[in-house]
């Protein structure tokens, strides 16, 4: 029974984590100047079904936090309470409360202390968010106060940010434009007509339609009709099965949330329809539950022509309202989805993995002949397919990552004192759940180093001559296999003077090295670059950047810096789409094969005798068409070495690229060139450097993949032998 | 011992499985137990503790093999017909561990588990306790008494194999 209990209460923290992602992205919208009533209307969903569920399951304090929460953005949504500036940014205190309260119901964190927030949060309930006593109580939702509320509240300077508005698609929604929102229901729409069938998942769940109904019935609609067209005999009758179809009409001054409210906790296949009747303009809204935040947008589009004679900055609102929907996509995601524990996925994948594997052994022990008649080639076609379809259930939109930023810059701005306006573009390029998952830590450090070292301050941007704000722009693009997530700013750009003295200073380079000045920006990703104390009195790049270099490599990507003096910096990360398939080349050593990763394989040679010569007692060179190769016999950096070696011209020398530059590995054969499905080593163990990860071969054993670069550049490490904490060895 | 069989014995009260590593008998909670295998020589690692043996194939995971004796501080097992690999859950992850035959499972009781005796081991924990049981496990002479075989109980959280180990980069 606790157990059963325990999974319940799983899900419901799986949906806060969810509801708190769209709680932070509508309030960051909010902060950003978005206050349609359908970005409220989602903010206030989610705080509502935190609510609902922290009740269910007795978490009192979270309960009594997110209904005062709740309150004053129902008040919001509800238009008694004006989202200014000020408001809002006490919204996201509460919502940061939130999160902490969410974390103390799972036992992560201890109780927040709120006390001073439930005081804030009844403020503005009683004062209707009026910042001074008494000024804004006015601040009602009829059309005519629209404008000089608008005024009064500082939105005048939204004329300037219109501009910013049309140079960029995907900037924010001036504030104030959708002060409209607020409006009373023009007189011309017609009454709601409210069609509901319970779908048979529904009824397996336990919901009750009775309930429903009378909710609805106590928010003032009636029944007006039932459908039992479809109930059939009764002995076909399936007693799990909903056979009828109410409809129900509501006056039409409700408010839509109220009604989509009493359809919260039914299932999202269910048949629910809401519709006007009889309105000319706005076309009856028929939506499944998936796509609820549609309506509003529709909705709102009369309402923008009654306002926009009498407010100036209501006349660009259609455009931002067209924008909206294609770059707030989770809101209007119109297709119907399935919630899917991630465990399940990475299960199927595992799967399909295998049977690309088994796959390839019928590949392996079938002649040629033998594979047509058993349709192999046909079989192997299905098999890739069903391999991709299965991939891309683990895509998402890399907005999840991106979705973080505008907060994190708003609390960079308020730190630095300068400021930032973020353009997005390709945010609905998708990538593996995996791959977002870890760029998260990555693109953090991307941005604190843009705004804390690329960007100037407003005075000395002014006096470059530039606009007092910076500008960042943050993109996803995918090209081929990979994706290319880029962080740019228009700052001053890197320093490399500073660089180079302070990595020579550190002892990263030579005094007398000679460095492009693509290598110089390279510089400050290297390892021991960026301690804390350089953050003070440099002024280019650099903190922190070692730790993006290796996050990024260790998911087999890697980092690109273009600098312009005076200009900016872009930091492009290209990673894979994936993290679990790779094409790699298999070698073989020491009796075990292992998978090279293809795109670090430059050329195989087959050593001729004295190609190979040693330069020290420990390390070997060869020449190749006039220039000489560090070569490294990977049996001895794996501590593998047979007693009496290879000789090299036994041997094969694959020569990769790697950070250290070309490299020769010397690998006795090489036996194959395919996909691979990457295994995870750590799943088990623990991360080893130099190991990528582990794969499963045709006849079922294992061969490691090797990660090039961690392996060359970790190379002198690579024979520790480590001992664990608390072993007395 | 098929999956259904060990799932069964597991649903009971509190169980152990016992096995013989070198002269001694060790007992492990049957719950930590996912299936006995045949020894198979794993994949090695590099750049691991010596007592990860390497990793192998558990139906599509990659499991390490870890040799518990070298683990415990003794000489490495000495292969034979016998030797198995006890396939655990430590926590979430999985790990095989090398051992010498598996002997028994053993229904016990709580009480009847003494704390195991303070001595210079070298590391708290990996013991968990010592329980007593009937007479009829076969290990070595020194492990029963008249009145029974002395069973070590083995702590694999404090084991510490499949956990972060500190590698210095």
């Amino acid at each position: 029974m606790s157990d059963e209990l325990d999974e319940i209460q799983a899900i419901f923290f799986e949906e806060c984590a969810e509801g708190l992602a769209t709680a932070e992205e509508g309030l960051s919208a909010m902060a950003a100047g978005d206050v349609s009533s359908e970005v409220i209307a989602g903010v206030f969903r989610a705080v509502h079904s935190i609510k609902g569920g922290s009740g269910a399951f007795g978490h009192a304090a979270l309960l009594a936090f997110s209904h005062r929460f709740e309150n004053v953005l129902d008040e919001v949504r509800g238009g008694k309470i004006v989202p200014t500036p000020e408001v809002t940014k006490t919204m996201l205190a509460a919502f940061d409360l939130l999160s902490d309260h969410v974390a103390a119901a799972q036992g992560h964190a201890g109780l927040p202390n709120d006390a001073e927030m439930l005081v804030e949060l009844d403020r503005i309930l009683e004062t209707k968010g009026a910042s001074a006593g008494g000024a804004a109580p006015a601040a009602a939702p009829a059309p005519v106060e629209a404008a000089p509320v608008a005024d009064e509240m500082g939105f005048v300077p939204v004329v300037v940010e219109l501009d910013d508005f049309d140079a960029d698609p995907f900037g924010f929604e001036p504030v104030g434009v959708s002060l409209e929102d607020f409006d009373a229901p023009a007189p011309t729409l017609g009454g709601w007509i409210i069609r509901f069938r319970p779908s048979r998942a529904a009824m397996a769940n336990g919901a009750e339609p009775m309930f429903v109904i009378r909710e609805l019935e106590e928010s003032g609609a009636r029944v007006i009709g039932v459908d039992s067209v479809s109930l059939p005999d009764l002995r076909d009758l399936d007693p799990e099965e909903s056979y009828l179809e109410w409809t129900l009409a509501m006056p039409a001054e409700t408010e839509e949330s109220v009604i989509r409210d009493c359809f919260d906790f039914v299932a999202p296949d269910s048949k629910i329809e809401i519709a006007r009747e009889d309105v000319p303009q706005a076309a009856p809204v028929v939506v499944e539950t998936a796509a609820v935040a549609e309506v509003p947008v529709v909705e709102a589009a009369p309402a923008d022509a009654a306002v926009a004679p009498s407010a100036p900055v209501a006349v660009a609102a259609p455009a931002p309202k067209a924008a909206a929907p294609a770059t707030e996509g989770k809101t209007v995601e119109a297709a119907q989805t399935i919630r899917v524990d991630l465990l399940k996925l990475d299960l199927l994948l595992n799967l399909v993995g295998e049977l690309v594997i088994r796959g390839s052994i019928l590949n392996d022990r079938l002649s040629p002949r033998d594979q047509e008649r058993v349709e192999l080639p046909e079989l192997a076609r299905l098999t890739r397919e069903i391999q991709d379809n299965v991939m891309s259930l683990r895509a998402q939109p890399i907005r999840q990552a991106f979705s973080r930023v505008p907060r994190m810059l708003r609390d960079l701005s308020a730190e630095t004192g300068k400021q930032v306006i973020l353009e997005t573009t390709g945010e609905m390029t998708e990538v593996d759940k995996g791959v977002i998952e870890k760029i998260g830590d990555p693109l953090t450090h991307m941005i604190r180093n843009a705004v804390d070292h690329g960007v100037e301050s407003p005075a000395e941007r002014i006096a470059a001559g530039k606009s007092p704000e910076g500008t960042i722009r943050l993109s996803a693009e995918q090209k081929g296999a990979r994706i290319f997530v880029r962080v740019s700013d228009d700052g001053r750009g890197i320093n490399r003077e500073r660089v180079r003295a302070k990595a020579i200073e550190k002892g990263i380079i030579s005094a007398d090295a000679v460095l492009s000045n693509e290598e110089i920006d390279q510089l400050i990703c290297a390892p021991g670059f960026s301690t804390a104390e350089t953050i003070s009195n440099i002024s280019g790049r650099g903190v922190g950047m070692d730790v993006v270099r290796s996050n990024v490599e260790a998911l087999g990507g890697r980092v690109e810096i273009h600098s312009t003096p005076g200009e900016g910096t872009t930091f492009t990360m290209a990673l894979p789409l994936t993290l679990a398939i790779l094409d790699g080349m298999i070698v073989r050593f020491a009796e075990q094969r292992y998978v090279l990763p293809l795109a670090n394989v430059i050329e195989a040679v087959r050593p001729e005798a004295g190609q190979v010569q040693p330069m020290t007692p420990t390390s070997e060179v060869m020449e190749l068409r006039g220039s000489y190769l560090p070569v490294k016999r990977l049996s001895e950096m794996f501590g593998l070495a047979a007693n009496d070696p290879r000789s090299p011209e036994d041997s094969l020398v694959i020569i990769v690229d790697s950070e250290a530059g070309n490299v020769g590995l010397m690998v006795d054969a090489i036996d194959d060139r395919r996909e691979v499905v990457i295994k995870s080593l750590d799943e088990n163990l623990h991360p080893i450097r130099g190991i990528g990860g582990a794969t499963i071969l045709g006849d079922g054993s294992i061969a490691l993949i090797l990660d090039i670069d961690a392996l060359l550049s970790g190379a002198s490490h690579s024979n520790t032998k480590y001992t664990p904490k608390g072993i007395a060895a | 011992m098929t999956p259904t069989n060990v799932e069964a014995i597991a649903a009971a009260d509190r169980k152990i499985v016992t096995f013989i590593l070198g002269k001694q008998v060790f007992g492990i909670d049957m719950k930590s137990l996912i299936e006995i295998r045949e020894w198979e020589e794993p994949t090695p690692l590099p750049s691991v503790p010596h007592f990860i043996r390497g990793v192998t194939n558990l139906r599509g995971t990659v499991v390490p093999v870890v040799g518990l004796s070298e683990r415990l501080g003794w000489e490495p097992s000495v292969l034979h017909s016998r030797s198995c690999i006890l396939v655990v859950n430590i926590s979430g992850k999985r790990a095989g561990f090398l051992v010498d035959h598996v002997a028994d499972i053993i229904p016990i009781d709580d009480a009847d588990i003494q704390p195991a005796p303070d001595v210079e081991v070298g590391e708290q924990g990996i013991i968990s306790g010592l329980v007593q049981v009937p007479n009829k496990i076969q290990a070595g002479d020194e492990a029963s008494t008249e009145s029974g075989t002395m069973v070590l109980l083995l702590d694999l959280e404090a084991l510490n194999v499949t956990g972060h180990l500190d590698l210095a980069a």
